[in-house]
């Protein structure tokens, strides 16, 4: 049973599973970074997915798609960074608004431009179309296919993964942006805008969100469903923990849980052992009650995620 | 003033949901017939949205629609009670999970008719009408349709691959109507094919099409060449996949071939609207009756899709098999299990 031909499939699925959670996770590593709580990835990748797929649908390209779900995926955590840093609101009480109100977005809009809720047309094309297989790498043994044989976004995942390990330690910004979240009145007194930082946090985390969102309707698949997301952006908050707030961390939990969810599916076909379906399904959900129960004891958060920070101004 | 907005902005977009829900307004001299939804809500292609275009063939009995869609089981009562008390003719509850609530609010309201979509019926309940589907039915004859082409008639059509004798089943969750549909599947392709493997993954929901379209690639990899899904939404994924992988698949409830005309076989028809029709039908002729009513074959409410693009492809042989099947069905030669319980000897 546990063949090459079984492992290569296993790897693979397990990348493909795992990069929607990926990109919410690491993006939320950069916000939590900045020092705002983030539960609204749920709710951001709703909204990513939605209007990536009613864009590729309407203009037939789903490149444009893909443009669309990450900025309307950043523009709709913005009312995040604006609740939690101009308006001082809880993060967390914020956080469940945008997931809640997110669902209902997407459900009116649904009436409004599809004409009824539920599941938009299929688009024409979908980013799944467009393979990328890189020469003599795909054919590769075990790993081949998992990293060289994939689709676009999931190329896009890895690179942002290095990109925002590289963003977060080795540039000014980054080092801004994690000031704001372990001691943003330093940052704040050597002239920096600790609300810039952070919104650019929230920012950079409703994009990746976005992205992630647009994965699962236009790479994926080929429609919208409402509340597609199905749980992932709560399993990409677990992965940030168990990831020590650190994008690679996050993406190695990312992996984690994504291979438990392709293994479980395996399980079921292949019958390794005789329970009922709904027993295999809650598999990943105990891997994800077990890594962050185990892991998140030596993990530390950013030392001011989640505290309100405000600027003493003179009337304007 | 920026609070001002905020509270403003929160304001259009509250009201905005509020009236999301909305649906037509009945006038005065019409009769209501009404539905609630489960939480699956209304797009879910399946029993919500078959039951509203069902209570939509009611205009010619003068019946105006009303829904309302519940988005917690705790709304289950207060909605069908509310809809009662706004006077309603009859009041439908959709899907079994609302099995409870239906029979409670038909009790609480003795004065108003409910009928109930996948939940059986009650003999103290002469107000209540239970509306059950034989899924097992229309699963048993897309399995002998699937046990015929994967292996015996594979060279009939491209997308099947002859070296395997493997077909797959993605269920959304294991409620009723889907193990009937699971079970009946597995007995149709085992009649036909008795050293066939029949696949089996429950993606856990009925909404997530990314868990369906891995566990139809999961099935495929292990040579499945036809995937059946009785998943709702879930399963447009497992339609996809197979499109994607350039194998067969068969939908579900309606005819699903829209979705990926070269890969949907047939599906695997459950005909929810015309069964409210009927129900409709007897409460405006005023013959409605209480107690549990059971559509399939013989209602011309289960079955099987047309084949579509596939129609000349597939051999007279296995037409004919089907129509035995049909046949067998109808005149009850062929008695098909409804349970994963009572099918023990052909899953392990």
């Amino acid at each position: 049973m546990f063949t090459l031909e079984f492992l290569t499939n296993l790897l693979a699925a397990t990348v493909r599973l795992s990069t929607p959670i990926t990109l919410a996770a690491i993006g939320a590593t950069i916000c939590e970074r900045s020092g705002i709580v983030n539960i609204a990835m749920e709710g951001i990748m709703v909204v990513g997915a939605f209007f990536a797929a009613i864009v590729a649908y309407t203009t037939g390209n789903p490149w444009l798609g893909l443009l669309a779900g990450v900025l309307f995926g950043g523009v709709y955590s913005l009312l995040h960074a604006f609740a939690t840093v101009t308006l001082h609101l809880d993060h967390v009480v914020s956080g469940a608004v945008m997931n809640v109100l997110a669902f209902g977005i997407t459900r009116f809009l649904m009436v409004l431009i599809v004409g009824h809720p539920g599941t938009t047309p299929s688009i024409p094309r979908g980013l799944g179309r467009y393979r990328l297989s890189i020469p003599l790498l795909s054919d590769l043994p075990l790993i081949g296919r998992a990293l060289f044989g994939q689709t676009p976004i999931v190329y896009m995942g890895f690179f942002l993964v290095a990109f925002l390990t590289w963003f977060l330690f080795k540039t000014k910004t980054g080092l801004h942006i994690r000031a704001a979240g372990e001691h943003p009145l330093a940052l704040e007194t050597i002239g920096v805008s600790v609300y810039k930082m952070r919104y650019l946090g929230v920012f950079i985390s409703g994009l990746a969100s976005g992205l992630a969102g647009a994965y699962l309707s236009i790479e994926a698949n080929v429609s919208f469903t409402e509340g597609m997301s199905a749980g992932r952006g709560f399993i990409a908050l677990a992965a940030m923990i168990s990831g020590g707030w650190h994008p690679v961390g996050a993406f190695l939990a990312s992996l984690f849980f994504g291979f438990a969810d392709a293994l479980q599916m395996r399980f079921q076909v292949l019958r390794v052992v005789n329970l009922p379906g709904e027993l295999f399904i809650i598999f990943p959900y105990l891997v994800t009650v077990i890594a962050v129960a185990g892991l998140v004891r030596r993990s530390r958060p950013p030392r001011a995620v989640g505290k309100d920070f405000m600027i003493e101004r003179s009337e304007d | 003033m920026k609070r001002t907005m905020l509270m403003l902005t929160l304001l259009v977009l509250a009201g905005a949901l509020v009236f999301a829900g909305g649906r037509s307004e009945a006038a005065p001299d019409r009769k209501i017939a009404a539905m609630a939804t489960d939480v699956g809500g209304l797009g879910d292609q399946s029993f919500n949205d078959g039951a509203y275009q069902g209570l939509l063939l009611g205009a010619p009995y003068g019946f105006e629609a009303r829904v309302v869609e519940s988005n917690q089981q705790t709304d289950y009562i207060p909605n069908l009670s509310g809809l009662a008390e706004d006077g309603a003719e009859i009041v439908f509850a959709v899907g079994f999970l609302m099995e409870d609530a239906v029979k409670e609010a038909a009790r609480m309201h003795p004065d108003t008719l409910f009928g109930g979509i996948d939940i059986g019926g009650d003999d103290d309940l002469p107000n209540f009408q239970g509306i059950l589907y034989r899924e097992e039915q229309s699963g048993y004859l897309a399995g002998v349709l699937a046990g015929l082409m994967t292996k015996e008639h594979a060279s009939a059509i491209p997308r099947l691959r002859p070296e395997h004798n493997v077909v797959g089943a993605v269920l959304g969750m294991l409620v009723p109507p889907v193990e009937r549909f699971e079970v009946g599947f597995i007995q149709g392709v085992k009649s036909v094919n008795p050293d066939a493997t029949v696949l089996s993954v429950t993606a856990g929901s009925f909404v997530d099409q990314a868990a369906g379209r891995e566990a139809a690639l999961a099935m495929i990899e292990q040579g499945a060449d036809i995937v059946f899904q009785a998943a709702g939404l879930t399963g447009l994924g497992a339609i996809q996949a197979a499109d994607e992988e350039g194998v067969l698949a068969i939908g579900v409830d309606i005819d699903q071939n829209h979705v990926a005309p070269d890969a949907v076989l047939t599906s695997a028809i459950k005909k929810i609207p015309e069964s409210v029709e009927v129900v409709l039908r007897s409460v405006a002729e005023g013959t409605f009756q209480g107690g549990t009513v059971s559509y399939g074959l013989a209602e011309d409410a289960t079955g099987l899709a047309p084949f579509h693009g596939f129609d000349s492809m597939i051999p007279q042989e296995v037409k004919d098999a089907l129509e035995a099947a049909r046949q067998g069905i109808l005149d009850g030669s062929i008695e098909i299990a409804t349970s994963r319980s009572q099918i023990r000897h052909l899953i392990d």
